[in-house]
């Protein structure tokens, strides 16, 4: 299966987005943590002020176009951090490629691209999380080049949740 | 005593005081020769059509300046990310108050502030990272309700540098 096409999401996609947003969590058992609807990857993604960018792979196959499957087969979210030191980064959220076309370099050319965005909009560096137990892509993106600046630095990843929030925007003065 | 800051947006004008103080949380880190940031990228990646980041800053007036002579004394950097189970993120990247002012809730209040920020522009959550030996970092953010995601759900930090990229991008097929 070499004939897939990258290209730049556009507002048509965003139902296949949520679909294989749903498939990656189904895949990590946490798929009715999803909560995100079309609207909201349509507000965000898509309006004035886009929160995240996204890649889709196309089957562009015979084949394709004479079953009724799915043709957005593979896709990449992605946005842009700051990094104090130094600027723009890119950071990946997620990445995922439909199980039965994996094998064929969708994922390579994937990270390709997203590469090339990143040197293109002038970013010193690519970051994105990895679970620990996820052998088979530590081992993808360490191929590539990638450090686990966890183990090199010491960071950790925390977050304040909204319960959180709300408490300390509207708590009494400490 | 210091109980008279204010807490404000950041604006063109407090690029310098901005990079000055990233400059000065580095040292803290011992790491401040690695800040390359200069003023006129921090003017333009902050404050162009496309804000790569947003900051909040606390100044004092004249009278209470630091020692060396300067009236903004803390800031805070942050910008949005996006969860694709949940939605919008606010990502609190840099946070200081300069030492001689730290004490007077100032970083309390900068925290409030973000926290407003997160709940008006509908974040479902506030991320950041945190070094592992940074023991004083850790129970500040835990006594606010932080949770370590690294520890709940194993997540590791990757970055892969640009010689890698543009190695990765001039690869062929």
């Amino acid at each position: 299966m070499d004939s897939f096409k990258l290209r730049k999401a556009e507002p048509k996609d965003v139902p296949d987005i949520l679909r294989l947003i749903k498939e990656l969590a189904k895949y990590e058992d946490m798929e009715d943590q999803v909560i995100l609807t079309e609207k909201d990857l349509l507000e965000d993604g898509f309006g004035d002020h886009p929160f995240y960018h996204c890649l889709v792979a196309e089957d562009a196959s015979e084949q394709s176009n004479n079953n009724n499957g799915p043709v957005v087969i593979g896709f990449a979210m992605y946005y842009f951090t700051y990094d104090p030191w130094i600027g723009k980064l890119l950071y990946l959220e997620d990445f995922f490629v439909m199980k039965e076309y994996r094998g064929f370099g969708i994922g390579s050319e994937i990270l390709k691209l997203l590469s090339h965005t990143a040197v293109k909009s002038r970013c010193s560096s690519m970051h994105f999380i990895v679970a620990e137990g996820n052998q088979a892509s530590i081992e993808f993106y360490k191929r590539r080049g990638a450090a686990d600046l966890s183990l090199e630095e010491g960071w950790r990843l925390f977050k304040i949740d909204k319960s959180s929030l709300l408490k300390m925007s509207s708590g009494p003065e400490e | 005593e210091c109980n008279s800051f204010i807490l404000r947006k950041a604006e063109p004008k407090d690029v310098s005081d901005i990079l000055r103080l990233i400059k000065e949380l580095a040292k803290f880190e011992k790491m401040e020769e690695q800040v390359i940031l200069t003023e006129k990228e921090l003017l333009e990646d902050g404050f162009g059509d496309h804000p790569f980041y947003h900051c909040v800053v606390a100044e004092v007036p004249e009278h209470k300046q630091s020692s060396d002579g300067y009236t903004v004394i803390g800031f805070a950097m942050y910008y949005f990310t996006y969860d694709p189970w949940i939605g919008k993120l606010l990502y609190l990247e840099d946070f200081y108050v300069m030492k001689e002012f730290r004490g007077y809730g100032i970083g309390s209040d900068i925290l409030k502030v973000l926290s407003e920020t997160a709940v008006k522009t509908r974040c479902s959550s506030m991320h950041f990272i945190v070094a592992e030996w940074n023991k004083s970092s850790i129970e500040f953010y835990k006594r606010r309700g932080a949770s370590d995601l690294s520890d709940e759900e194993g997540w590791r930090l990757y970055a892969i540098d640009k010689d890698d990229l543009l190695k990765i991008s001039a690869k062929k097929r």
